[in-house]
């Protein structure tokens, strides 16, 4: 263990996430939640919230202790509540799914589920916000970390609109009862969730981690600013739609959500053609000719962005966004931050692993090199499988096949599975030649604990 | 000094298109106390010069045909001290004034390498030093993880970002 570069636990939010998403998608194969039932049954809140806290939140929260440093130059401040975080997350995540099947019957208990929910997964978020934004206080913000910041401000909205959820329908806060919650504030915390904590985080990481590993120009262009102030700018819109209309309809002007949702969909748009427009530059302008596995899977998740991007659009000139929501949240969750998530674990964990395990004897002795952690001519299939399954499972959503969405989703396990398999064999160190696997000096990494 | 010379031959290495700079510190390494190196290569190696001058060593180089040269590496009095004192020597130097960290001996472009290449590369630069030497390598970042084994290991550096933004460190072995 070379330091404290190396985010300690970053590993075990890292496994936690994956079995996250393992389980959600057994779960959509064997029939369970949408599209079986309506999106907002208890079973799809149960599905949504494994994957959307239990796999992405946990991925984005790892992945950030230990890049948020690398992003700014500053070691991580607060490092000890990184545990206790994942904790709270796990626990308050284990509540909130119990709560949900309490809700749909499964689970029969007069316990309070959800409000406990409530309180321990704001609990968890604060952690990771506050180490996170106590380290990023501590430099002049590039941007790549301020699209970091503008996340974990999301995450707080999200989760406080969420937690708020939880107590409603745990009976508590009956002041608030009145309030047509479902209208006005779920389409924010689906939003700002989606949109601001996991997407916009990811951008930021991305503007950093893709032109680092292809060795491309990764200078502050103009095209980037305009998509971070088009983003905050639709994102603000969207958190503050309700407020905004009734504020223009008490100066006597017309006005609806919508005209403020459709504003908002337009910048987002904008933001995301201009990200790909940065992304097309970083990859054609690298001075890495041979892309590697992680950079050519990224572009799946690219094109899933923008498919999700054209689908949000066509649904809307057609009326039918109500109708099809399911099937753009699922291209948005599996197709783009699914994508991205899987094809960057591929190389941040032999990455990570190269470090613990060969960082002290780094140019004293002969090591492998990273690639050789991994055998990417055997896992490109994997990663072609598991978009492939996403697309058709998209498909077959928007035409109400079930079937064939499970037997979609059942590719795109497969493809997880192995990509899971993988990782596991790059922290063995399993592809090493044996000669080169442990020098003197070197010790074998744990699977998903840190180093003692 | 009565003792023969270390003879290290680094055409064959040379003639292969290879680097026989390792091969010739490993050689340096190898010497017995106020032994010299006779050292036979394919062009007369003026960079060592500097390079083991600045380790204590005098060069005495004649052309021996063909366009190879001989030169005879010999250790000057004041090496004949020994490395520790020197060290220390070269410590007190730095802790008095920020200005006698010594001229670098390697100079490194890291820049086009893939991570973690360009760490790789400057760590196995810097274990060829002897301790108060200075390497600079150009890289194209701040190297967060480099810092940390530098101070795991020991060695001072100093860095800053060059026009083009990279970042050019300069490391004191310690």
């Amino acid at each position: 263990m070379m330091g404290t570069a190396l985010s300690r636990w970053t590993m075990s939010y890292f496994t936690a996430a994956l079995a996250f998403l393992v389980g959600a998608q057994v779960l959509m194969i064997a029939g369970y939640g949408f599209p079986a039932v309506p999106a907002e049954a208890p079973e799809t809140l149960t599905l949504v919230h494994m994957v959307t806290i239990g796999w992405l939140s946990l991925l984005m929260c790892g992945a950030l202790f230990q890049f948020v440093p690398v992003l700014i130059a500053q070691p991580l401040r607060g490092g000890r509540l990184v545990l206790p975080a994942l904790i709270c997350l796990l626990s308050g995540l284990a509540f909130l799914l119990a709560g949900f099947l309490q809700l749909a019957g499964t689970i029969d208990t007069d316990l309070p589920l959800l409000a406990v929910a409530g309180m321990l997964l704001p609990a968890g978020f604060l952690l990771v916000v506050g180490v996170l934004v106590g380290t990023l206080l501590r430099a002049n913000l590039t941007l790549p970390a301020r699209f970091v910041a503008a996340g974990l401000a999301c995450v707080l909205v999200t989760v406080t609109l969420g937690a708020l959820f939880a107590l409603l329908l745990s009976g508590f806060l009956p002041a608030l009862a009145g309030l047509d919650f479902r209208t006005h504030a779920l389409p924010v915390h689906i939003a700002v969730g989606l949109g601001g904590w996991l997407t916009f985080t990811a951008i930021g990481v991305s503007y950093r981690l893709l032109p680092m590993f292809m060795l491309s120009p990764d200078g502050e262009r103009a095209s980037s600013r305009v998509v971070w102030w088009s983003g905050i700018a639709a994102l603000v819109l969207i958190a503050l739609a309700s407020p905004i209309v009734a504020m223009v309809e008490g100066t006597g002007l017309m006005a609806t959500p919508d005209t403020a949702t459709g504003l908002a969909a337009t910048l987002g748009l904008v933001s995301l053609i201009l990200y790909g427009v940065d992304l097309a530059f970083f990859y054609r302008h690298r001075k890495r000719r041979v892309i590697e596995l992680n950079s050519r899977a990224a572009q799946g998740a690219l094109l899933a962005l923008i498919l999700s991007a054209l689908l949000l659009l066509a649904l809307l000139a057609t009326g039918t966004l109500g109708q099809h929501v399911g099937a753009l949240l699922y291209l948005v969750a599996f197709g783009w931050l699914s994508g991205l998530g899987l094809s960057q674990l591929y190389k941040i964990v032999p990455f990570l692993t190269w470090l613990e395990c060969y960082g002290p004897v780094m140019g004293k002795k002969p090591t492998p090199r990273v690639q050789d952690l991994v055998v990417e001519r055997r896992d490109r299939v994997w990663f072609a499988l598991y978009f492939l399954g996403v697309l058709s499972g998209t498909g077959a959503l928007l035409v109400n096949q079930p079937d064939v969405f499970r037997v979609a989703a059942g590719a795109t396990l497969l493809a997880t599975l192995a990509i899971v398999v993988e990782l596991v064999l790059a922290r063995r160190l399993y592809n090493v030649e044996d000669g080169k696997r442990l020098p003197d000096g070197t010790s074998r990494p744990r699977l998903f604990l840190p180093s003692p | 000094m009565t003792q023969p010379h270390y003879e290290l031959d680094v055409r064959p290495i040379l003639r292969e298109g290879g680097e026989p700079f390792l091969a010739v510190m490993q050689a340096v390494d190898a010497l017995a106390p106020g032994q010299s190196l006779r050292l036979l290569a394919t062009f007369k190696p003026i960079p060592l010069f500097h390079v083991l001058g600045s380790r204590g060593f005098e060069p005495t180089a004649r052309e021996i045909g063909n366009g190879d040269w001989e030169v005879i590496f010999t250790p000057t009095e004041s090496q004949s001290g020994g490395e520790a004192s020197q060290a220390e020597s070269a410590n007190n130097r730095v802790d008095k004034a920020d200005e006698a960290w010594p001229e670098p001996v390697i100079e490194l472009n890291n820049c086009d390498l893939d991570p973690p290449e360009p760490m790789v590369r400057t760590l196995e630069g810097v274990e060829t030093l002897s301790p108060g030497q200075t390497l600079a390598a150009l890289l194209p970042r701040e190297p967060l993880f480099l810092f940390k084994e530098l101070e795991s290991r020991g060695h001072l550096w100093r860095g800053s970002f060059d026009p083009e933004g990279h970042y050019r460190i300069v490391i004191r072995r310690g």
